[in-house]
């Protein structure tokens, strides 16, 4: 398929369940075209290289860094944001344990932080500390060290097994 | 007032207000704000690529023709407010005019219709420069021959005590004097010295310096959107002063969300540029820093050179100190500093009758710096906790044992002739040594790894740094608001001080609600820095409580013909003792308008009850001048907190690398307001100081410039670098201050103090080296190992 | 970041012809993760990108007679849990489970760690002691070329106009084969490689070395293989002593430069002592064989 000879891309995906198609240049990161088109401000940048994983979001199933992706890349995905974790019932157990163990002060790590624990919990429902340091080293935080982070990682994984 | 124990929100972990917004994306911060702008303009700015030179031609012309650049400034440009840029061009963000004082100092600002544009316009400005010699290296800067920093022909001073005849480079002196260091020196039984350094660091926050000025077309001035400390003490007052054609009433700063600062963000670095550009277009600006400008452009920490010699008895009595220490500011022209804030740490924790302080402050060739969680502290306390355990070693002494005996204690006055008011190091020096079982042997295991324990203290001042203002309005129906302009870095304050006034009103805390920073509707408060806040800021919060508390009083007793004494406000409700009426609430002394009785001077629905608090630490005792000659002056700071950090550390013998193991950071917090909140502050000041202790810190290439100025190469700690959960603990050791508010102190900077020589010596015992310069990374430690193999 | 047009091919032809078409403005998109951050840099500015990412076939990896094949398109975290990389195999799984972060390794390809040819790649060195042949596709069709020459210096690769990599061919091995990976950097995966070194050693019945591979990475401007230092391990049962000087003999062999991550001298050392210990993991896995 020869999408575009054009400056703009027709290109379809959903976001936390909501399908859009637009019309869209193609240099375009995922990050912008959710910051600046779809305006969801909720995934944040730290740096320009997928370094930080301030950016971090679900798309098909996988955390990625999508401050590095082009939005050519995103064509048919399914992309979950931070503002598509909190249900009709509340909170995600993973953003209420983020709130109930202080694993938050600054906050601009927190979406991207959380997403990655999503996508870790998702992936392995029994994850270990172990396990979830090394699947969360590529998300920076200055202002808490971990400690708390992971605690909170480790009592919504606890939540979430016993509410099975 | 006896404290109503359900509304007592002292020392409970009170949820963080914001925790909901941040947790779910809500959260706005500033460039989250941009898209409710229209017509924004975006900076980007030409950096030198030279450490020093003359700035011989820029050429724009170009660049100006490109479609989508708006408007492109440098420094010979007649609206840049060169005369009220006291640091050359430095913190302001300024275009250099005519020198290039460090690699990465702005050269041409460009204001575009995106990004993208400026960026291409970057690429069309010509300059031509003229490299003179530069100097990196603190050392090296401060001796007499030194290639000078800035050209003398600039005429512009290099510190704030005029030329200095150590050399060109040389900010300006502090010397500290008591008792007489020389006659002590020979009576002492075992003298120790060593010279320490360390590297230049930057806070690396996760959210960049961002701004957004809105230009007002009615009156033109400017809103200020920014995550710079200090809406009212720093942005609005540099702005005004910077430019004169704003008058204060046309400035308005909000400060929304702060992802981070830890000193970064106290100066301006893009605030400044962005108005310009906002004045000269009339249009709104956004300036975000890229990543690598985090690095190269905006301030970096000042590193401490120091040389320090102890003076000991046998059973351990330090009788003198002597020390000479070097802040390495960087390209920080024509400042305050002298010595005196680094040196501030290296003589408050121990308790020493003769005391010899030569402090400076040397400029060279880098970004200039600014305070990074410490004040400098970490930097030339490394030198003494280092030392300190050499003096055990030669006097065989165990080094818990000597540190408590030489520590300075509550009650007792330090070499500055203060008062001691607050202090448990020696409890948090215990808890750690037995936490981290000190005094145990480590257990090795075959292979490259060594292991070994080591503790350390750390003490830091408060710097007074001016005054906090609260407001707090008791609305008509009963509901309370605190409108505050304190700084949320995300140290949880905004939930610190609604526990205070929750206390004070003895109401549920949701009752409270706090409006904050943004100075158009909140009063003054100087900036968030040397962990002031809680205590400054609380004192001001129960000030204004006390204020609306007593006008509370005032009103129920006129309404109800008793004495404002006879009344106490709690519950949302005036008590009345002596009167028929027992209680009446708060919304019930507020009148209704009334129609026909126009005129009501009491409580009218509608309009609030304010209370007003002011706060402003420490009398204004000078700090040089006549009388102070001898650098003592009897309050020159605040208070004091005090830190401990226990470590058990691997290192390999093969490649130089330090694993922690096991840590416990604790420190005296006054009377913790939060204690979550406080754990919070010692895990990440923690795990902050295992990283500059260990891994991160700026190198300079041969030309001058930073060769890692990002994430990949600038190795902040990740979670693989902090120890597992159950290795890692901390400990709150409450140390009531008796003028904190509720006897709080501030806690979060003390912490990162004692990591890196608790460090430094539990490598010693593990592999037998003395390492002297932070970070301790891998190839310096693997040198050390080999050149005590080789019997160097 | 700005380019033209952005054309998402779904078959070879098609991919190399576009590719052929726009020459030096095109560059192919795999995972994206270090050409979209040298393009934001400002270090690469093609006009044309052709997404590789509606080739699903790019991404298979497949094993066959005489061997696996692994297609240029496969997701590093893909490889680094694929259970077919087994026996001297898993040293590619290694490589790739040491890129960067989970979100990185998530999206990155084996490929495009490949054609971005920097001499620290941690996948690089492990196919290359396995004697990896790149399979490369252009407007003539197919071309193989041992994955040891496809290097040209930092970020340039032995890809002409209108080709692109397609994947890579890795051999069997008979019983007696180990191979070892070790990336070596201060935070671990989230650096980028100090240096890397990889070997594989063959064995016979004896444990007497027949056959030996060592490369090492971020040492030169391409990832290098050491033929001279090979030579010496031929002939011999590995000892401590000899996987030292082994060691030794790499770290004389190659020409570090100093940057951010370390300086030459420091490389040098880290090289004896990596080459060591992975002639060690890789001799103790082919002896048990």
């Amino acid at each position: 398929m020869r999408t575009a000879e054009a400056v703009t891309i027709n290109i379809s995906f959903t976001v936390n369940g909501s399908p859009y198609t637009i019309d869209i240049e193609p240099y375009k990161t995922v990050l912008e075209v959710l910051r600046d088109d779809l305006r969801l401000t909720g995934t944040k940048q730290g740096c320009e290289d997928g370094n930080c994983g301030a950016c971090t979001i679900i798309m098909n199933g996988k955390a990625v860094k999508c401050c590095s992706i082009l939005i050519g890349q995103a064509r048919d995905a399914k992309i979950l944001t931070i503002e598509g974790l909190e249900g009709e019932d509340g909170l995600h157990p993973l953003q209420q344990a983020f709130i109930d163990h202080f694993a938050i002060q600054c906050g601009f790590c927190t979406p991207g932080m959380i997403m990655m624990a999503k996508a870790v919990l998702d992936e392995n429902p029994h994850a270990t500390e172990e396990d979830i340091r090394e699947a969360m080293h590529g998300n920076l935080c200055r202002c808490t060290g971990y400690v708390k982070i992971i605690e909170a990682v480790e009592a919504a994984r606890d939540h979430i097994l016993a509410g099975r | 007032m006896a404290v109503d124990q359900d509304y007592n929100y002292i020392g409970k972990s009170v949820p963080r207000i914001d925790s909901y917004e941040k947790a779910t994306g809500k959260a706005m911060f500033i460039d989250d704000l941009k898209h409710q702008f229209k017509d924004l303009l975006h900076i980007r700015v030409l950096r030198s690529p030279h450490a020093h030179a003359k700035l011989v031609k820029v050429d724009i012309d170009k660049a100006l023709a490109l479609p989508g650049v708006e408007t492109i400034a440098v420094g010979t440009d007649p609206d840049i407010p060169w005369a009220y840029i006291p640091y050359v061009s430095s913190y302001y963000g300024n275009p250099a005019r005519d020198e290039i004082v460090w690699a990465g100092q702005a050269v041409a600002i460009v204001c575009a219709e995106s990004v993208d544009i400026a960026d291409d316009a970057l690429d069309l400005i010509e300059v031509e420069y003229e490299p003179l010699p530069f100097v990196t290296d603190s050392v090296e800067a401060m001796r007499k021959d030194s290639a000078p920093v800035i050209g003398p022909e600039t005429g512009i001073p290099v510190g704030y005590q005029g030329p200095q005849e150590e050399g060109p480079n040389v900010l300006g002196s502090y010397k500290l004097t008591v008792g007489d260091v020389k006659a002590a020196f020979a009576e002492a039984d075992v003298i120790v010295e060593g010279t320490y350094n360390n590297d230049k660091k930057s806070a690396s926050q996760i959210e960049k310096n961002s701004v957004i000025v809105e230009y007002n077309h009615q009156d033109d001035g400017v809103t200020i959107y920014s995550n710079c400390c200090g809406a009212h003490g720093v942005v609005k007052t540099k702005i005004c002063t910077m430019f004169p054609q704003l008058p204060e009433s046309k400035v308005r700063v909000i400060q929304p969300f702060q992802g981070g600062s830890f000193g970064n963000r106290l100066f301006p670095t893009i605030e400044p540029m962005a108005v310009l550009m906002s004045l000269r277009t009339k249009r709104n600006i956004s300036y975000v820093l890229s990543r690598k400008e985090m690095y190269t452009s905006s301030p970096s920490n000042w590193p401490a050179w120091t040389h320090v010699k102890l003076g000991a008895k046998k059973d351990g009595t330090i009788v003198a100190e002597e020390f000479k220490t070097v802040e390495h500011t960087g390209a920080s022209m024509n400042n305050v500093y002298d010595g005196r804030l680094s040196g501030s740490g290296l003589v408050c924790v121990y308790d020493v009758p003769n005391v010899f302080l030569d402090g400076y402050a040397v400029a060279t060739n880098t970004m200039p710096c600014a305070p990074y969680r410490g004040l400098g502290c970490p930097e030339s306390e490394w030198a003494m906790e280092n030392i300190i355990d050499v003096l055990a070693e030669k006097l065989g002494m165990d080094p818990v044992e000597l540190r408590l005996k030489n520590l300075v204690r509550v009650g007792e006055h330090n070499p500055y002739g203060e008062k001691l008011t607050s202090c448990s190091v020696a409890s948090l020096l215990k808890i750690v040594a037995d936490e981290i079982k000190f005094h145990e042997p480590c257990e090795q295991r075959p292979g490259p790894w060594r292991r070994g324990r080591g503790v350390a203290i750390g003490g830091k001042q408060n710097t007074p740094l001016g005054r906090s203002e609260a407001d707090v309005l008791v609305h008509s129906d009963g509901s309370i608001e605190l409108l505050l302009s304190v700084d949320e870095q995300g140290m949880g304050v905004q939930t610190t001080l609604q526990q205070m006034a929750a206390t004070e009103f003895q109401v549920p805390i949701e009752t409270i609600k706090i409006t904050r920073n943004d100075t158009g509707r909140t009063p003054f408060d100087n900036f968030g820095a040397s962990s002031r806040t809680t205590y400054t800021a609380g004192n001001a919060v129960l000030i204004a409580c006390a204020d609306a508390i007593e006008q509370l009083k005032e009103a129920a007793g006129r309404k109800l013909g008793v004495a404002a004494r006879q009344v106490t406000i709690k519950h949302g409700k005036a008590y009345i003792v002596g009167s028929h009426i027992e209680e009446i609430s708060i919304a019930d002394l507020f009148e209704p308008f009334s129609f026909f009785a126009q005129q009501n001077w009491g409580l009218q629905k509608g309009t609030p009850v304010r209370g007003r608090g002011v706060y402003c630490p420490a009398p204004a005792v000078p700090w040089s001048g006549p009388g102070h000659e001898d650098g003592r002056t009897p309050r020159m700071w605040n208070w004091y907190q005090y830190s401990a950090t226990g470590v058990e550390v691997e290192v390999n013998v093969e490649t130089g690398q330090i694993r922690i193991l096991r840590i416990v950071g604790t420190a005296d917090t006054g009377n913790p307001i939060n204690p979550k909140l406080v754990e919070g502050q010692i895990d990440g000041g923690v795990v902050m100081a295992v990283g500059f202790s260990v891994f991160d810190g700026h190198m300079y290439d041969e030309n001058g410039v930073l060769m890692n100025p990002n994430f990949v190469d600038y190795r902040v700690p990740t979670v693989l670098e902090t120890p597992l959960s159950k290795h890692f603990k901390r400990a709150i050791c409450p140390d009531p201050l008796s003028d904190g508010p509720y006897k709080a102190k501030g806690m979060a900077e003390s912490i990162t103090i004692p990591v890196g020589p608790a460090i430094a010596i539990a490598v010693n015992r593990a592999v037998g080296i003395r390492p002297t310069v932070m970070p301790m990374t891998a190839e310096r430690i693997l040198k050390l190992i080999k050149e005590k193999e080789a019997g160097l | 970041m700005r380019f033209d047009y952005f054309f998402e091919p779904t078959s070879a032809d098609e991919c190399t012809q576009l590719l052929n078409e726009y020459g030096p403005d095109a560059k192919p998109l795999a995972g994206g993760t270090d050409l979209v951050v040298k393009m934001r840099n400002r270090l690469l500015k093609p006009k044309v990108l052709v997404s590789l990412n509606q080739m699903p076939e790019l991404g298979r990896v497949y094993k066959y007679d005489d061997g696996i094949k692994i297609g240029a398109m496969a997701r590093l975290m893909d490889v680094s849990r694929s259970p077919l990389l087994t026996g001297p195999w898993e040293v590619v799984k290694r490589g790739a489970g040491h890129v960067s972060s989970t979100q990185v390794r998530n999206i990155a390809t084996i490929g495009g760690n490949t054609c971005n040819a920097s001499p620290s790649a941690d996948t690089i060195p492990g196919m290359m002691v396995l004697d990896a042949v790149a399979t490369i596709r252009g407007p003539q069709g197919e071309r193989e070329m041992p994955l040891e020459h496809f290097f040209k210096g930092p970020g340039l690769t032995a890809l002409e106009r209108g080709e692109f990599l397609q994947g890579f061919t890795i051999r069997n091995f008979p019983n007696g084969n180990g191979a070892a990976y070790k990336k070596y950097a201060i935070r671990g995966d989230t650096d980028i490689a100090i240096i890397g070194v990889a070997a594989r050693l063959q064995v016979d019945a004896d444990n007497v070395i027949t056959d030996a591979r060592l490369v090492v990475g971020a040492v030169a401007p391409v990832p290098l293989r050491i033929p001279d230092v090979e030579k010496l391990l031929i002939g011999q049962a590995l000892t401590d002593e000899l996987a030292v000087s082994v060691g030794e003999a790499a770290g004389e062999w190659i020409k570090p430069i100093s940057d951010a991550r370390a300086t030459a001298g420091y490389r040098r050392e880290m090289v004896r002592v990596w080459t060591k210990h992975v002639l060690k993991e890789a001799y103790g896995k082919a002896v048990q064989k």
